[in-house]
């Protein structure tokens, strides 16, 4: 599953979560989580301005961009601080939560 | 060295050359200093002004303060404060060269100030939406040095990338002073409240701010974990190191920032959209 932006939204791709109006879980949802996308219905969700929806799949990936090469590109950015006992927590907390939502389980089975 | 930094000071604050300020804001100026003006009355000089108010209302709308349907200049007063609206407005025109020149930075900029709305919120301080606003100002001071300074930018970046520097320990080393003490000058120079100046001049060197501590805390760290999650370009390719006296002055713990990287990378998928529809 993958949060992304409706303006990325493209027919066949699949709801995995109700989509709500306002981004808030209260109220009826306006479309159904396993609901195929077509455009006319991105197009009616986009004036309902609804603004991000997650879909099933992880389809806003670049291409290439796997769990290795991302926590490649973190390495890279932490290089300077692993070892700072404060800097490396925040590390070990990105390191974690990339492996999770990328990871093949991706938080399915919660929904 | 002095020398060479009132040299600088006076070429980069020199004003006319520096973005414009709009007119409306001496009025505004003068009358937010009397204490029986109304809301009304301010947001009616500042409507005044059409294209200003257009910007004040975009950025208003952005995910940095999570509101979205702020559709009246009056109504952005009532919901983020009159300093903000003030400071939105002063800072419109940096906003309009970054969006032009690097949308990284204008990104990074966004990210920030929605990770210290977050961060604040999560820790239940007070006047959340300034300090969200001085995060989405941080980093001022690095427009104004490559509009005044192109040249120094241009041995700035190769110095970061020779010698593997964070930007302003390259600032340092070629002006001898850093992005963000331009940006603190700017910010004085503007008039800003010092709720807002002092974050910006000390989101480097939180030990620096004396009055505004937690503020300044919160914007730091909202400029790390911005800069941990890659999100936008902020010229810095490392993740800076997290100051202790910020940690120790939010009493943040490993559990909370656990907590704060989930709801970030969450949120910044509205920011990504938000920066796609401006650029549209």
């Amino acid at each position: 599953m993958q949060k992304i932006p409706l303006m990325h939204a493209t027919s066949g791709m699949v709801l995995a979560r109700d989509v709500f109006r306002n981004d808030s879980s209260v109220g009826m949802p306006v479309c159904g989580k396993k609901t195929v996308l077509t455009d006319a219905l991105i197009a009616r969700l986009d004036h309902l301005d609804v603004k991000a929806i997650y879909v099933e799949g992880h389809p806003g990936e670049v291409e290439g961009e796997t769990v290795e090469s991302m926590l490649c590109d973190l390495d890279l950015r932490f290089e300077k601080v692993r070892t700072d006992p404060l800097t490396s927590k925040l590390y070990n907390i990105y390191v974690k939560y990339l492996e999770n939502s990328m990871g093949d389980s991706s938080g399915r089975q919660t929904e | 060295m002095d020398d060479k930094r009132s040299e600088l000071k006076k070429i980069i604050m020199d004003i006319r050359t520096l973005p414009t300020l709009p007119g409306v804001i001496n009025k505004l100026n003068v009358i937010s200093e009397n204490a029986k003006a109304s809301v009304q009355e301010m947001a009616r000089i500042v409507s005044s002004d059409q294209v200003l108010s257009a910007r004040i209302l975009r950025l208003a709308n952005s995910p940095s303060y999570g509101f979205y349907r702020v559709s009246t200049i009056s109504n952005a007063m009532i919901l983020l404060g009159v300093n903000v609206v003030k400071s939105l407005a002063i800072s419109s025109s940096i906003f309009e060269i970054m969006e032009k020149n690097s949308i990284g930075l204008w990104e990074h900029s966004l990210g920030a100030g929605v990770a210290a709305n977050l961060i604040a919120r999560k820790l239940a301080l007070p006047e959340c939406e300034e300090i969200a606003t001085a995060a989405l100002l941080h980093d001022i001071g690095k427009v104004i040095i490559s509009l005044k300074c192109s040249e120094a930018e241009e041995q700035i970046r190769c110095l970061i990338d020779e010698k593997q520097l964070y930007m302003w320990e390259a600032e340092r080393e070629i002006l001898d002073i850093d992005h963000a003490e331009v940006g603190g000058w700017l910010s004085k120079s503007w008039f800003l409240p010092e709720k807002l100046s002092e974050p910006i001049a000390f989101h480097h060197d939180v030990q620096r701010s004396q009055n505004h501590r937690i503020k300044t805390a919160v914007v730091h760290l909202a400029d790390v974990l911005i800069k941990a999650s890659g999100f936008g370009d902020s010229g810095d390719r490392h993740v800076p190191q997290i100051q202790q006296v910020a940690w120790d002055v939010l009493k943040m713990n490993e559990q909370i920032l656990a907590e704060l990287v989930e709801e970030l990378e969450d949120k910044l998928v509205e920011v990504r959209n938000f920066s796609l529809e401006m650029q549209a």
